[in-house]
């Protein structure tokens, strides 16, 4: 066994460093050529409780860049506490126009008087592939008729449903905004009762048997930005069926390395598993939708 | 093929291998090495080595159990108390990765003096943890934390303390915050602690030790919040931190991307990720030569 010794004789020789890190965005553009890369969660502006370092989408763009993430799905932050939604989705919309990697998801509020205008304008004067859900925010739950209402005419609309079910650990909240995580648990009921209908749960940390009731449900798709334990990922992918776990980095609340990096870290996804996750499943999504 | 040998989001392997990282928190099979005391905590070893590899870690500190009451399991505690041999299972197979810090036991104050003299003075661990859950888990606020304290640093030991500022109280009684550590901190101005997780809510957690110099943070444990690492850089200075894997329950995304993704220099980076453990080691490790 090593002794105290040898390892003050590797602590003690410690060499000149030399500057490193900013090269990594070089050997991430060539496995970019390799994977393309789909982030389908990402927001924009302000986070409420915090200032973000990428929460300028200048920035946020350029580091999904040099991350080698080819589109990005992108909500928006002031979905959560504004009432305004229209407008909140406006800005969006202009935002994401200045960069073609970002696609706009508008945030819909089935709580709020009109919400079908904003689901309207969504589809049509935004051209969104999508809207996104804060129902623990936005006070109702998923057995709730008017979420089942959105879901179908969103669906009749040939457009997907994400659904934040957290944003933030609950641990860490802010004292006076203690917001737990979405009771996804009768998820399956409504989805199953509206054919076409496809949903992506987005932060979660899902456990059985809640995830093999939600796996089981055709049109369920999950993302893997809060996915954690160095295998926890490649776990997910096997424990649901092919094609419906979808890359998602929760940036810029979370930095978007580590959901890149824990896609690959065991080494035990496969090229064509890997690509899947990072990307084709994303494709495929959009695809069913549009076809 | 597989996934090895892609690096989407890390730097390459040369690159991080200059970086020469020391993990301070390495959790395999944390709360029990397996009823044998160490099938267990070696097969979680080796479900984090394809990470360890591709991090390039040289060296990560976990934290074994010695038999003195840290687990309910009491056959396992007699096995571990009575053959102190499979402790050191872990230890011997990963010789040049593995450093060792043994998990005290507030609650039984005579137990854990005995335990640092076997463990810490006559080696190979390093130093101890204090657990925040668990039938060990105390404040650290608590009389019992004084006696022990002082012989840890008679023994130049390092003292990784679990802590978390968990919204709405605390999750167990045995839970230590940030602001307790501080406390205890102030007694012993010139032993070093370490603030494991930065208290989970690390705003209110860097905050809490901001004015207790010989308190460090440790990086692990939560989500990779963007904003964390610049924030302690500013606020204690990047030679007040020391990064920490929790791997495998959490992973190197995770834990490494918040230092590497973090607005800060190079050279901050290498100071959080094995520099400042380093020193933090030294004192016992020069008593070891």
């Amino acid at each position: 066994m090593m002794n105290r010794r040898d390892v003050l004789g590797l602590a003690i020789t410690a060499g000149a460093v030399s500057a490193v890190l900013p090269a990594t965005a070089r050997s991430e553009a060539d496995e970019a050529l390799r994977f393309r890369i789909v982030d389908t969660n990402v927001s924009l502006f302000r986070w409420p409780f915090r200032r973000l370092p990428l929460d300028d989408a200048d920035l946020l763009v350029k580091k999904l860049r040099s991350l080698g993430i080819a589109q990005a799905w992108a909500g928006s932050f002031e979905g959560l506490l504004h009432r305004d939604l229209a407008e909140v989705n406006r800005r969006l919309a202009e935002a994401c126009r200045r960069y073609p990697e970002l696609i706009p998801i508008g945030s819909i509020n089935p709580e709020l008087p009109g919400w079908e205008e904003d689901l309207a304008s969504c589809v049509g004067e935004h051209s969104m592939p999508g809207v996104r859900l804060h129902p623990n925010y936005h006070g109702y739950s998923l057995d709730d008729p008017r979420f089942a209402r959105l879901l179908k005419t969103a669906t009749e609309a040939g457009r997907f449903v994400q659904i934040a079910s957290a944003m933030e650990d609950v641990r860490t909240q802010h004292n006076l905004v203690r917001v737990p995580d979405v009771d996804l648990s009768p998820l399956p009921k409504t989805v199953a009762g509206i054919p076409g209908a496809r949903v992506q749960i987005l932060n979660h940390r899902l456990r059985s048997p809640l995830l093999e009731q939600l796996a089981e449900t055709p049109g369920v798709y999950f993302d893997t930005a809060r996915v954690d334990s160095t295998d926890g990922v490649p776990k997910l992918t096997r424990h649901v069926p092919a094609g419906r776990v979808l890359f998602g980095t929760h940036a810029p609340f979370l930095i978007p390395n580590a959901a890149l990096i824990r896609v690959h870290e065991s080494g035990s996804l496969d090229e064509a598993e890997l690509k899947a996750v990072l990307g084709g499943n994303a494709d495929q999504l959009e695809g069913k939708l549009k076809a | 093929m597989n996934s090895e040998n892609v690096r989407l989001g890390l730097p390459t392997s040369k690159q991080l291998k200059e970086l020469r990282i020391w993990d301070s928190y390495f959790t395999p099979s944390y709360s029990h090495p397996g009823p044998d005391g160490s099938s267990r905590l070696i097969a979680d070893i080796e479900r984090a080595l394809p990470a360890i590899r591709k991090g390039e870690f040289q060296k990560l500190c976990y934290f074994p159990h010695v038999g003195i009451g840290t687990t309910s399991d009491a056959d396992f505690e007699k096995l571990a108390r009575t053959n102190p041999d499979v402790t050191l299972k872990a230890l011997e197979r990963w010789p040049d990765m593995l450093l060792g810090m043994i998990q005290l036991n507030g609650n039984d104050v005579r137990a854990s003096a005995d335990a640092l003299n076997r463990w810490l003075r006559d080696g190979p661990m390093l130093g101890v943890y204090f657990p925040g859950g668990g039938p060990a888990a105390l404040p650290c606020t608590h009389r019992n934390f004084q006696s022990l304290v002082e012989q840890i640093a008679e023994l130049r030991g390092v003292i990784m303390q679990h802590t978390w500022f968990v919204t709405g109280g605390k999750q167990s009684p045995g839970g230590s915050t940030p602001a307790e550590l501080a406390q205890l901190a102030a007694k012993f101005p010139e032993q070093k602690f370490v603030c494991a997780h930065a208290g989970g809510e690390w705003e209110r957690g860097i905050r809490a030790v901001q004015d207790s110099p010989n308190i460090l943070v440790e990086t692990s444990g939560f989500d990779s919040t963007a904003g964390f690492i610049e924030m302690a850089v500013r606020e204690l200075g990047p030679e007040r931190i020391v990064f920490g894997s929790h791997l495998p329950s959490r992973s190197l995304g995770t834990e490494l991307a918040k230092v590497l993704g973090a607005e800060i220099s190079d050279r901050d980076k290498q100071l959080i990720l094995g520099a400042n453990y380093r020193e933090l080691l030294r004192p016992i490790l020069a008593k070891g030569a």
